[in-house]
């Protein structure tokens, strides 16, 4: 019997891919699913989360061709971006336990939405993944990689403190919402909420409600910008190509070994292949999680509207873009310029390299940009972009150097935004506080 | 019948559209699948169906696929409307 449970824990629990797998296939079973689409769902998960680490190990690769390099374009000593996991790793490692915190953090988000006035369930999949992620990176780093750790006590830590936040996070948010949707029937719930909630504050405070952005017209031709692989390899392009030109036009023998890897070509042909692995990475990884997503929240929508009918679904950002269409762009440039600015700020003051995350950027300043649009029309609009770029360029340094160095910088670097930046330190200390459960 | 909901990264709010055409396709009893992606991804697929917004459905113009427009992705009434239109057509 013991050895039977011994062959679970190491070839079920212990194998995140195979776990996966089985709670989708419960879950696909529960909702009366037939056979075609029982198989196929399961396996679509399962090789789903098999390609994200695919996609990690392409950016792992592109970063570590970007961080050296500017590193140097600032003269900086070079940035270590050694000794850490690696996305790939940490999910091979953990990414079962990540999948389980989800599946119960899901089902104490459900019980509270049912026995509290928080009447809020959340569905945005795909966010729920990366929040417990990085999460669990920040506890483990801090816990130390070493260290034996003991899972179940972690992920029940973690549900309860995720249940707690996709419950709460919806209503803080909600009093905009109202505003913004003109009813009270849906709820935002994504990572942006802070930036968000910040951006209509702040725009209440210091914009103009009477002009509304919507009643400004904005240049069109800008069709190119609604593909983000088309947006990451421009950016990431740009900023690869002009570090590569200022390191090769530089003296110094660190300069001289970056060149180097380029072997006899280009260098800065070189580097903005990189650009391009990057955002191909990117893209990989997105496909992996459509994938798995796609399979976990139609079952866990099934199970909550069968216990919270009432509830209002907490929905990804967009869902509020079309109420102020030019609000969400005009977040947007409010964001790109202040992120070019922090990019040089944080170099020449802190040393940090900041990697402007194109898609956080875009989701988290256009969703400020309708928020601030609500209490303070255009001003306020921009105004909430240059919160959100401040919070993700500082966020960033701050979780990247001192938050979860050793597990997964990496990840922290493109997929980290305004919600984990801003409560990471308290899930920090509130993983110091609790450590004697897991260790 | 395949159709494929679309709309711009791919990762929740085509999901959510996704989920409320599989009501919808439940409530009309047809025999379709139904898939979610972003924009490109969508471009390079075969469906018979593709259900997206109003900014988005202009890059699939050359689609071999209908291409219907929900100004929601929320409002399942008008989901149905244009299923109901594509299906009489």
């Amino acid at each position: 019997m013991f050895a039977f449970a011994q062959w679970l824990a190491n070839n079920i629990f212990g194998q995140p891919a195979i776990l996966i797998g089985f709670i989708v296939l419960v879950g696909l079973l529960v909702q009366k699913k037939n056979s075609n689409q029982v198989i196929s769902g399961t396996l679509k998960a399962i090789v789903g989360f098999l390609i994200i680490n695919i996609g990690a190990g392409a950016i792992v690769n592109a970063l570590n061709v970007f961080q050296p390099m500017w590193a140097e374009v600032f003269g900086l000593q070079q940035q270590s971006l050694t000794n850490f996991m690696g996305f790939d790793k940490f999910n091979s490692q953990y990414g079962g336990a990540v999948a389980l915190i989800m599946t119960f953090g899901f089902l104490i988000n459900v019980l509270l939405a049912r026995f509290t006035p928080f009447k809020y369930i959340y569905l945005t999949g795909h966010m729920m993944f990366w929040t417990t992620a990085i999460f669990v990176g920040i506890v483990l780093d801090s816990v130390g990689a070493t260290a034996t750790v003991n899972s179940w006590a972690l992920i029940a830590f973690f549900s309860v403190l995720m249940g707690l936040y996709w419950t709460l996070q919806p209503a803080l948010t909600q009093r905009y919402m109202r505003r913004i949707t003109d009813s009270d029937e849906i709820a935002l719930g994504h990572t942006a909420a802070s930036v968000a909630f910040l951006a209509a504050v702040v725009g209440g405070v210091v914009g103009n409600k009477e002009q509304d952005s919507e009643s400004l017209k904005l240049p069109k031709g800008l069709d190119f910008l609604k593909d983000s692989n088309v947006v990451i390899s421009l950016l990431m392009g740009l900023l690869y190509m002009i570090g590569a030109v200022i390191v090769g036009a530089k003296d110094t023998p660190a300069a001289q070994a970056l060149v180097k890897q380029a072997g006899s070509n280009s260098f800065v042909l070189y580097a903005l292949l990189q650009a391009f692995n990057f955002a191909a990475g990117i893209a990989v990884v997105l496909f992996g999680v459509r994938l798995l997503i796609g399979e976990i929240v139609p079952a866990f929508r099934g199970i909550a509207t069968k216990i919270v009918p009432n509830a209002r679904p907490a929905l990804d950002c967009p869902v509020v873009f079309p109420y102020a269409p030019t609000a969400s762009i005009l977040g947007f440039l409010g964001a790109f310029v202040a992120a070019l600015v922090w990019l040089i700020v944080l170099g020449k003051t802190v040393g940090y390299v900041f990697v402007p995350t194109m898609i956080v950027l875009f989701f988290h300043a256009a969703t400020a940009g309708v928020f601030g649009n609500a209490t303070g029309g255009a001003r306020g609009a921009f105004i909430g972009g240059i919160i959100t770029a401040t919070v993700v360029a500082w966020g960033q340094w701050l979780m990247v150097t001192a938050l979860l160095q050793s597990t997964i910088p990496d990840t922290a670097m493109w997929a980290g935004d305004s919600d984990m930046f801003i409560l990471g330190p308290v899930v920090k200390l509130l993983g110091n506080l609790f450590k004697f459960l897991f260790v | 019948m395949k159709i494929i909901a679309v709309c711009g990264l791919g990762q929740g709010t085509s999901l959510i559209l996704r989920m409320n055409v599989e009501d919808v396709v439940r409530e009309l009893n047809l025999d379709a699948d139904v898939d979610h992606m972003d924009v490109s991804s969508a471009a390079g697929q075969r469906a018979d169906v593709i259900i997206t917004s109003p900014q988005l459905a202009p890059l699939l113009a050359g689609h071999k696929a209908r291409v219907l427009v929900v100004s929601s992705f929320l409002n399942k009434a008008e989901i149905k409307k244009v299923m109901q239109e594509y299906m009489q057509s």
